[in-house]
């Protein structure tokens, strides 16, 4: 066996010169040498270069406190948004649904947001209208924004049209025309995580039939 | 700055929105029209008195235990029962472990509040020597799974678990009247718990300002309340009766335990194994069967049952389980009335059972 660095990720503690499991999850390894533990949780850890939906709760002088499910409620400041000064600062009242990006979060602070792209380009960042948000799990996140796309996301969208925005943080919001849409759309998602891949292609089938 | 923990539900302006424009085209979140329930399971656990409620994405689990304490000065021929709630931060983001928070206590006490009110468990029969020594019955409700609509989940999940729940048998006796025997559930079969009724609740929600209160409308708010009340009644019948159909289908899966849970290795000269369905070659039929063997009452073989005498020998022999199945029945029906018979022989014989059987454990735990 070659002498090998390895880096462990989340839920790979080491203990001495053994490495011990504290997650319950599956274990995910990338080349050349990245070990981690993946697991879904209700509760969100935030981290920063996350694309999150966030939900402003307040309104503060320098920032927007905006709650993203993690531990800490998140600081959003009024200028990064694209072309943000002191002039044109964005008004928004409790309750309005955001597209941002976490910039820094490190345990014990609070995370901040930034509502621009590491270009300083809005990007689709910003506020999300009308719609619908619903609550996921942090693992159906990151199947919906895998790269082979998720296998009910895709089947949908040959049939319906919607928009959809997909925060990390067990979050994700659905619009459409019709609010039956909307319906559909989001409870397929939902209940699609708990099937597997072949029961997921069969769902969707008796799905997409019982709309026609 | 803030640190403020993860914290109840906070709606965006969207989702208010369009809650409220789906309803008017009669249509829920989830799918639901306004007025439909979601799926309802009820299952219970191993032990008496354990049940575990799934209603849609809810899940609660409820735990009945009973203790013997002494009674209130007040009400010396009561017992008594107490709910305890606990939301588990398992559930939901926003429930915090420790001390429980409002809403548990609030929970807490509506489902309290729909048993004691409505005196829906017999308090008196849980008295076992006035003034000094009665039943208190502990109701453990944990929140596992938060998907709405606890009130209704944990009321079921405490009823269930209230039916099921069996209290072992005490007597009274001695010289003056005041010793007490508690037989442990081998001996003598525990007693289920006396529910006159079952309180069940059906939650609504109002949403909106024209459901509520229309300016100088009292004719319609009454109406309304009407609706809910005639829904409701028909829910809560429905609901009674899926929590009866599981809990009769739990005691007949118990007593049939109870005939096959048999240890024919540990039989004594005595005692008669009788026939189980899982041993259809054993022989042992002898005619000491006549009064040894009671399906219901005796998990190990070796526990004699005076009554059994009494009894007719259609018991021993029987292959098929429905025909113990009732008979099993039958018998749980005499077991509670009839008294134990105390022989010599019949003694002896159990008490060197029960030393040699807890010698043999303590060395297997201490293996």
């Amino acid at each position: 066996m070659a002498n090998q660095t390895l880096k462990l990720g989340g839920g790979l503690p080491q203990d001495g010169d053994a490495i011990c499991v504290m997650k319950a999850g599956k274990l995910r390894f990338m080349k050349p040498n990245k070990y981690w533990v993946e697991s879904s949780q209700k509760r969100y850890v935030p981290s920063a270069g996350d694309n999150v939906l966030g939900v402003v709760v307040d309104t503060k002088p320098e920032n927007f406190l905006v709650d993203i499910k993690g531990p800490a409620l998140a600081f959003l400041p009024v200028l990064s948004f694209e072309g943000g000064t002191r002039r044109n600062i964005p008004k928004f009242e409790v309750g309005t649904l955001l597209y941002v990006r976490v910039v820094s979060a490190n345990t014990g602070m609070n995370p901040e947001l930034t509502c621009m792209d590491a270009n300083g380009k809005a990007a689709e960042y910003g506020v999300l209208k009308e719609g619908y948000m619903f609550e996921s799990s942090t693992g159906l996140s990151r199947a919906l924004l895998s790269s082979p796309p998720h296998p009910v996301l895709e089947g949908l969208g040959k049939k319906l049209s919607f928009e959809i925005a997909v925060g990390i943080n067990g979050r994700f919001w659905v619009n459409a025309s019709q609010s039956s849409t909307v319906i559909l759309v989001g409870n397929a998602i939902q209940k699609s995580e708990s099937l597997s891949l072949v029961q997921q292609k069969i769902y969707l089938e008796k799905l997409l039939k019982s709309i026609q | 700055m803030e640190q403020r923990l993860a914290n109840t539900l906070i709606m965006t302006v969207n989702e208010k929105k369009f809650i409220e424009n789906a309803l008017v085209s009669d249509i829920r979140v989830d799918g639901r029209r306004p007025f439909d329930y979601r799926n309802l399971t009820i299952r219970f656990g191993s032990e008496d008195g354990s049940s575990e409620v799934q209603l849609g994405k809810t899940q609660v689990l409820a735990f009945v235990t009973g203790q013997l304490v002494q009674p209130y000065r007040d009400r010396p021929n009561e017992g008594s029962f107490a709910i305890y709630t606990e939301f588990s931060p398992m559930a939901d983001p926003s429930f915090e472990p420790g001390r429980p928070g409002d809403s548990a206590i609030e929970l807490g006490r509506i489902v309290d509040r729909g048993l004691r009110e409505s005196r829906a468990v017999d308090t008196e029969s849980l008295c076992v020597i006035a003034g000094k020594v009665v039943w208190s019955i502990r109701i453990d409700l944990h929140i596992i799974d938060n998907g709405g609509n606890l009130v209704d989940a944990a009321n079921i999940a405490a009823l269930a678990a209230l039916s099921t729940f069996r209290r072992p048998e005490c007597t009274v006796g001695g010289e003056d009247g005041q010793e007490l025997t508690i037989h442990p559930p081998d001996v003598r079969e525990p007693l289920p718990l006396i529910l006159h009724h079952f309180p069940v609740a059906v939650t609504f929600g109002f949403i909106g300002k024209e459901n509520i209160v229309k300016a100088g409308g009292d004719g319609v708010l009454q109406s309304v309340i009407m609706q809910c009340l005639r829904i409701a009644s028909v829910k809560a019948g429905d609901i009674t009766s899926k929590i009866k159909n599981a809990v009769e289908s739990y005691n007949t899966q118990r007593s049939l335990r109870k005939i096959k849970r048999h240890n024919p290795s540990s039989a004594v000269s005595n005692v008669a194994k009788h026939h189980t369905v899982r041993e259809p070659n054993s022989q042992s039929v002898d005619t000491n069967a006549l009064r040894a063997s009671q399906p219901s009452c005796a998990t190990p073989v070796d526990k004699l049952n005076e009554e059994s005498t009494q009894v007719n020998p259609e018991t021993k022999s029987t292959q098929q389980s429905s025909d113990m199945n009732s008979s099993a029945s039958t018998h749980e029906v005499t077991d509670i009335g009839s008294p134990e018979k105390q022989s010599n022989t019949l003694k002896d014989a159990v008490k060197p059972k029960h030393k040699r059987r807890k010698k043999s454990t303590s060395n297997v735990n201490a293996n």
